[in-house]
């Protein structure tokens, strides 16, 4: 009796427990942006200092706001990327070899071409993002066509990648030194720098992707349900290499982002983009058997890492203790926001 | 034979053919102190490899394993003097409990393996860290021999590495082929929700596939240490993708319940073949990671057995 009536009003409760559940990683971001100046307030209340609490927290300021957001964007590229990936139920672990030889064959072609935005070099952006594409549409060429799992094509892709941009540099280093380009960092509109506005406007671009074209609900409809989808007529594999070629642009974003950032394009410009940003999206809340998510579960998904890096900088935790605390926080958060009566079991 | 009947047998047919074209292009692969050193040398590799094909078995991964073996690189560094041979066991019991955690989180918090495992490889590092200063460390030669100089010698010709080795991969496919365990392991591989219905205690055998995943990392990390005589937080960097690798060009495929030990053993000599082969066919060093890539694809291609992939392709 009461499953009946409770099923025939589902907008009763304000609270219910999907609805909490859905919402748990952004009240875990809340928390964290709340928790870090209570331990620079509990220091400074130690050694009998005037403390505000918020007022005076060198964590929760504009300038510590842009920093995270500058150290995030990258990430937040390669990860909107990926998330388009693992709603499908597939996984995509070559973004590592993708961001350098995107970074690397752009750096090239802008220096090359002129070596400032105001010639042709400018013709560089484009040319990355078509690499982009290309190496996801192998990608997803070889996972579809050889049928090899996603995990395993896209990990070898990430080798040929890797080697690819080794290959082209022979190890060096690219300085890409122009203004104009590094007016990415360097010029700040309202406190952040353009770079921020930039992910922003591809985080909007993703969402509408993902909610308002048909690409995007295909890549739900395969993560549902494979055999499914299938049944009803959608061509899976095509939804499958569209979703690979869309990943790799938005790596290569990621990786111009990276090279704005930094001024330096080289073979180690992808490395560590893998883990955190594979970490980030199931922080976030997308579930890797795919089906559930998007790219705003991912954006809180960047921040919370990001967030939980920036912090323990912050309140000064010490340096061997870092990489434990935030693999024991990323356990929590991802207990947190996993519905547990909706899943039998996980691998 | 037919076409279905050969198909199993596609790693190992790799390998020959690998073996043969390497050979045919330069003879002096085949001379047989040189193959030993090959073997040998991979060994800290298979041993870490032969672990997680347990966790791949299961459908899992364990990403923690190249972290677990920098911890005990440490463990074993640091306590060498004051336990002597027993820093063995201390490795040990650290990789079964980080496994056994591992597990836990992943079969009673369900938070996937992917994350888990790799939260607790960081965990793993902060402790290195922690234990090290941050420093590499050496161990002390004479007491280094004392303890552990039986690993590296030589009987009849055959280094006790690879001795080592077999010893490990005989008793993991005692535990895969010939246990209840085992038989466990291919139930919960081979379809979870099945072996849940008939009645199996899924998480208690999960669980322990981490836990000998771990153990085997530690053995790996022990032997490295030994061999490197020294302890690092970052000294087994680069294993983590490899033993991955290694697993799965052997036939062993996420999907779990197919391939096995033995798959896995076959898959590191691929690993290192082609590995080798790059330095035996002179294949310029900015090139070689490039060519790594594209011949694990084509192996990679050749090696699955697409018939045991169960339903899609994801």
């Amino acid at each position: 009796m009461t499953d009946i009536t409770a099923q025939s009003a589902p907008g009763a409760r304000f609270l219910t427990r999907e609805r909490i559940i859905k919402w748990t990683p952004l009240l875990v971001l809340v928390f964290l942006v709340l928790l870090f100046p209570f331990f620079e307030w509990l220091e400074d209340f130690g050694a009998g200092k005037e403390h505000m609490y918020l007022a005076d927290s060198r964590f929760f300021s504009i300038r510590n706001a842009a920093r995270i957001f500058i150290a995030a964007t990258p990430a937040l590229m390669v990860a909107i990327g990926v998330t388009f990936i693992i709603i499908m139920g597939s996984i995509d672990l070559s973004m590592e070899g993708t961001v350098s030889v995107c970074a690397v064959i752009f750096a090239f072609a802008f220096i090359g071409w002129g070596g400032t935005l105001a010639s042709w070099a400018w013709l560089a952006i484009p040319v990355a993002l078509l690499v982009g594409a290309a190496l996801g549409f192998i990608n997803g060429l070889v996972h579809v066509r050889l049928k090899i799992p996603s995990f395993m094509a896209s990990l070898a892709m990430g080798f040929v990648g890797t080697g690819l941009a080794l290959l082209l540099t022979g190890g060096d280093r690219i300085r890409v030194e122009d203004e104009l380009f590094r007016s990415l960092l360097t010029v700040r509109w309202f406190n952040f720098p353009i770079m921020v506005y930039v992910a922003a406007v591809m985080l909007l671009i993703a969402w509408f992707i993902q909610s308002r074209t048909t690409l995007g609900r295909n890549f739900y409809a395969v993560g549902g349900g494979e055999e499914l989808a299938h049944a009803s007529g959608l061509n899976v594999n095509r939804v499958r290499i569209m979703g690979f070629t869309l990943a790799g642009v938005f790596f290569a974003v990621g990786a111009l982002l990276a090279v704005g950032r930094i001024g330096i394009a080289e073979t180690a410009t992808g490395n560590n983009f893998m883990f955190v940003s594979i970490t980030s999206v199931v922080v976030g809340g997308t579930a890797l058997w795919g089906g559930i998510g998007g790219v705003w579960n991912t954006l809180v998904g960047v921040l919370i890492v990001n967030v939980i890096n920036n912090g323990m900088v912050v309140i000064g935790l010490p340096n061997f203790l870092q990489d434990g605390v935030l693999g024991i926080l990323v356990i929590l958060a991802v207990v947190l926001s996993t519905d547990r009566k909706s899943v039998s079991f996980v691998k | 034979m037919s076409f279905e009947r050969i198909k199993p047998h596609f790693p190992w047919i790799t390998l020959v053919v690998l073996i043969l074209i390497v050979g045919i292009a330069n003879p002096s692969f085949f001379d047989p102190a040189g193959l030993l050193t090959l073997v040998s040398d991979v060994v800290p590799l298979f041993i870490m490899a032969l672990g997680m094909t347990f966790a791949i078995y299961i459908g899992g991964i364990d990403l923690s394993v190249q972290q677990l073996a920098n911890l005990v690189t440490v463990i074993a560094t640091v306590y060498l003097a004051e336990f002597g041979i027993a820093v063995a066991v201390i490795a040990i019991v650290a990789g079964f409990a980080i496994g056994v955690i591992s597990g836990f989180v992943t079969t009673r918090l369900y938070v996937p393996s992917f994350v888990s495992t790799l939260a607790m490889g960081f965990v793993a590092l902060s402790a290195a860290k922690f234990l090290s200063g941050q420093r590499a460390l050496y161990m002390d030669a004479e007491l280094r021999d004392a303890s552990f100089g039986w690993m590296f010698g030589n009987t009849a010709g055959i280094p006790h590495e690879l001795a080592i080795a077999v010893v490990l991969l005989v008793v993991a496919w005692f535990l895969q082929t010939r246990t209840t365990f085992g038989r466990a392991l291919k139930a919960v591989g081979s379809g979870e929700l099945a072996a849940i219905a008939s009645g199996l205690n899924v998480d208690r055998v999960k669980i322990l596939a981490f836990a000998i995943s771990g153990v085997f990392a530690a053995i790996a990390g022990l032997l490295f240490s030994v061999k490197l005589s020294g302890g690092d937080a970052n000294l087994a960097n680069g294993f983590l993708l490899l033993a991955i690798v290694a697993v799965l060009v052997g036939g062993t495929p996420l999907t779990g319940g197919v391939g096995g030990v033995v798959n896995t053993a076959i898959g590191t000599l691929i690993v290192m073949v082609i590995r080798s082969a790059m330095v035996y066919l002179e294949i310029d060093a900015t090139q070689q990671q490039m060519v790594f890539g594209i011949v694990l694809i084509a192996a990679i291609a050749l090696t699955i057995d697409r018939s045991k992939l169960r339903g899609v392709v994801k």
